[in-house]
């Protein structure tokens, strides 16, 4: 009895050997990519034959490791196939085991059929297993250690089972369970369950790696954001190039254009300074050719072109595209010649490059917009509604016949109104100054429609400083004019007034008329463009906004936000 | 020559007015501030001679010309401060047309040429609208511009032209009953009325080869035997 027991523990501790070698093999496996469609409970053809040829490998390995006894072999076959039918299914699952049985067959012995046949058996085991699980909508829990391990116990005992049914002589089949059933139960049961934790190691770690590289991707683009849009310049390029180093960690991180050094942050900025030209042939590669260059300082060297003993031993060179596809600059990534670039930043770096043309892109896009609305202004100033100025100088002939006085206030105003015009043709004013042009205006339309027109302006002058763009108010007050109280038969009035909405400035200007209508193009250009600017320069949640009441009135309001200092800077 | 100003604006008028007059054959017999006032005052004081704005409240000086009669047509000079399109047609068709501000010695050639030139203007020239959008009425104290598709129907009475509107209300018109004919698609029922056919509710036939029609606003209209055969005909149910 007592040999017994030290025989079955020897047994044990054996066989116990035999599974780390065999996990050892498992582990160094799961490293490579052939794991990877393992790591998921599988139900694709290309996975299911991945997962048949990996188990029957290891149902195979398996029997090579056992340990002879009596003519038979005491084994960790077992673990390839139940797990081969956990993961692929009943179909894989038979099949490993079929794969492991017959390669057990062929080594003889009188057990030989026995294990085949138990084997397949396991196999299938494992492979129902999958299918009440998967049948069930628990595939999450196909890959858990515990339950694995539950399986391939009940796997062991059914073989035992079944080579006491089989073996014959019956004699040494029952002595040859009483020694192996518990070294095997144990071993295989313990295996399995260590074997899906490998499994989930590896899922664990593939998924972090993502995740990591995810959410340095997502912050380099939220920080990033707008940045480049505003001018491909260099103190923009620094602040993108400070984010890239800060989020990636790498040793330096540089942003060119196609002549020199826009940016440089990170070890070795003593020597690689913005506004020296790119001396590097690598980058200058990458720029000409339109092409990322890699150079690890390993199989490709990579030695600093400005100092001998800069302290970078790689670098990553990638281009930035523009427009029709031309390279406008470069983004270079640097590491230490004490460290390794990982693959992670290598793959960000490009994505990185991408992301910053396309901001590039959309900036150069936003400045030629913003060009083209400026000059349209220009243009409305040049402009000046003819009818407005015939019409004007007609009202002052006769106002001088009767009162010269008078008269010599309206040339007053028409010419501040001129005056006006001319020299505020781009960028801000307040909104006094505002005020002042469009009262100006409206002297000369008091004039003219002396007995038809009236006017209230209330803004308070708290608000008179308060900046938007310039000639914002004066195009909509003159189609309030020209399109609404001129097209009355009866008294037009016309009140204008600011006041707060939150921190936005409201701007209403509203008429007694109610004959708003959206003309397409023509005439309501002047209020189209006062929209579009405000809109370019602020956001899209800001502008033009119309209330009409037919025939009863219509409100045009401008919302502005009172950040005054934005409006100031640009 | 007497004369009729038509502007919106009043320092405009005085203004032409003052110019004209210091000539010793022009009397101004009116000023009206827009072209509705315009066409009553031509009806009314049957002017030789108007200057006429165009750029008006709602009905402007050429929309005007086909609201007139043609054949109380006084001369027309136009009058504008800057009106490319316009001025194109002036100099295409010899019209007279004087630009704001006025210099005088212009009207002086202007008024040189109407003393000499009697001759009917082809207006058609101009191409005023050939159909009425919309009839200028006089309700009590106001003036409203009913659109032509809210008229029920017309109806000429020895006191003048009325127009009945969606509300049932009789509004008098300057606009002769010819004009509204021709310039509209109203139907001739009878002599004395013009039916708008997309308001027509009924036809009822009575004895004698006459009818009445009765409009969607319960109104009802005599149909007289000449012209019912071509009131059914335009029906489509003759």
């Amino acid at each position: 009895m007592d040999t017994a027991f030290w025989e079955t523990t020897g047994l044990v501790v054996a066989l116990v050997q035999q599974m780390c070698v065999y996990l050892v093999v498992a582990y160094l496996l799961s490293k490579t990519p052939l794991f990877i469609p393992l790591t998921h409970a599988t139900i694709r053809l290309p996975h299911k034959l991945m997962c048949y040829v990996v188990f029957s490998m290891f149902c195979i390995m398996g029997t090579y490791f056992g340990l002879r006894i009596e003519e038979a072999i005491a084994n960790t076959r077992a673990i390839g196939a139940v797990l081969g039918g956990i993961l692929g299914g009943p179909v894989v699952g038979l099949a490993v085991g079929l794969t492991g049985g017959l390669h057990r067959y062929s080594m003889g012995g009188f057990t030989d059929l026995a294990c085949a046949v138990s084997t397949t058996a396991e196999g299938l085991i494992g492979g129902m297993v999958h299918l009440y699980l998967v049948r069930n909508g628990r595939i999450d829990q196909l890959l858990h250690p515990f339950r694995v391990g539950l399986v391939t116990l009940f796997a062991e005992i059914v073989q035992m089972g079944i080579i006491l049914l089989l073996a014959r002589p019956f004699g040494s089949a029952l002595h040859l369970v009483e020694n192996i059933a518990l070294p095997m139960i144990v071993a295989n049961s313990v295996g399995a369950a260590m074997f899906i934790r490998i499994l989930l190691d590896r899922r664990t770690m593939i998924e972090t790696h993502s995740t990591v590289f995810s959410t340095k991707a997502l912050k380099i683009a939220a920080r990033s954001e707008g940045i480049l849009r505003s001018g491909f310049n260099r103190e923009n390029s620094m602040r993108v190039a400070r984010i890239i180093y800060e989020e990636t960690g790498v040793g330096a991180v540089a942003i060119t254009d196609r002549d020199m050094l826009m940016a440089f942050i990170g070890m070795g900025d003593d020597h690689h300074l913005p506004g020296m030209p790119i001396t590097s042939r690598q980058t200058q590669q990458a720029i000409a050719n339109n092409q990322v260059i890699y150079a690890d300082g390993n199989e490709v060297a990579y030695q600093c072109s400005i100092k001998r003993d800069c302290p970078l031993g790689a670098s990553l060179v990638i281009p930035l595209v523009g427009e029709d596809e031309k390279v406008i600059g470069a983004v270079k990534l640097y590491e230490p010649k004490t460290k390794l670039f990982s693959t992670i930043n290598r793959a960000l770096g490009e994505g990185i490059a991408r992301l910053l043309s396309q901001q590039i892109l959309a900036g150069s896009y936003e400045q030629q917009k913003q060009l083209l609305a400026q000059s349209e202004i220009k243009l409305l100033h040049a402009q000046v509604n003819p009818h407005f100025l015939f019409n004007a100088l007609n009202t002052i002939s006769a106002v001088i016949r009767r009162d010269p006085e008078r008269a010599r206030h309206l040339v007053q105003s028409l010419s501040t109104f001129f005056r006006k015009n001319l020299k505020r043709a781009s960028g801000v004013a307040t909104l006094g100054d505002e005020i002042e042009h469009v009262s100006a205006y409206l002297q000369i339309e008091l004039a003219r429609f002396a007995d038809r027109l009236s006017v209230d302006i209330s803004v308070p002058d708290t608000l008179k400083e308060v900046t938007l763009p310039a000639f914002s108010l004066q195009p909509i007050v003159e189609n309030a004019i020209k399109h609404g109280t001129s097209q009355l038969l009866g008294q037009g009035h016309i009140s204008i007034s600011a006041a707060t909405d939150g921190a936005d400035l409201l701007l209403l200007v509203e008429d007694n008329a109610g004959l708003f209508e959206r003309r397409p193009g023509g005439d309501g250009l002047g209020m189209n463009l006062v929209d579009r600017r405000i809109k370019n320069r602020y956001g899209d949640q800001y502008g033009v906004e119309v209330t009409c009441l037919r025939d009863c009135f219509t409100r045009i309001g401008l919302r502005i936000p009172m950040e005054t200092e934005l409006a100031c800077a640009s | 020559m007497r004369v009729l100003i038509v502007d919106d604006e009043q320092l405009a008028r005085d203004e032409l007015r003052s110019l004209l007059e210091e000539a010793p054959d022009v009397e101004v017999v009116g000023e009206c501030s827009n072209a509705i006032e315009g066409i009553a005052a031509i009806n009314r004081l049957t002017p030789d001679v108007v200057f006429l704005d165009i750029q008006m409240p709602r009905v402007s000086g050429i929309e005007m010309l086909g609201m007139l009669d043609p054949v109380r047509m006084p001369r027309i000079v136009f009058v504008t401060a800057f009106d490319e399109y316009a001025l194109k047609a002036f100099e295409a068709h010899a019209f007279d047309y004087l630009l704001k501000p006025t210099d005088p010695a212009r009207l002086e050639r202007t008024l040189q040429h109407l003393r000499h030139d009697q001759a009917p203007q082809n207006l058609a020239a101009l191409n005023p609208p050939s159909r009425l959008r919309q009839i200028p009425c006089w309700g009590r104290n106001r003036i409203t511009l009913l659109k032509v598709e809210e008229v029920q129907y017309i109806a000429s009475t020895p006191a003048g032209i009325y127009v009945i509107g969606p509300d049932g209300q009789e509004r008098f018109t300057e606009l002769s009953l010819r004009t509204l004919e021709e310039k509209t698609d109203f139907f001739r029922c009878h002599r004395q009325y013009l039916v708008n056919l997309d308001h027509i509710k009924e036809i009822a036939l009575i004895e004698g080869g006459m009818a009445e029609i009765i409009t969607d606003g319960d109104k009802v209209i005599p149909v007289s035997r000449r012209y019912l055969g071509p009131l059914k005909e335009r029906l489509g149910a003759g």
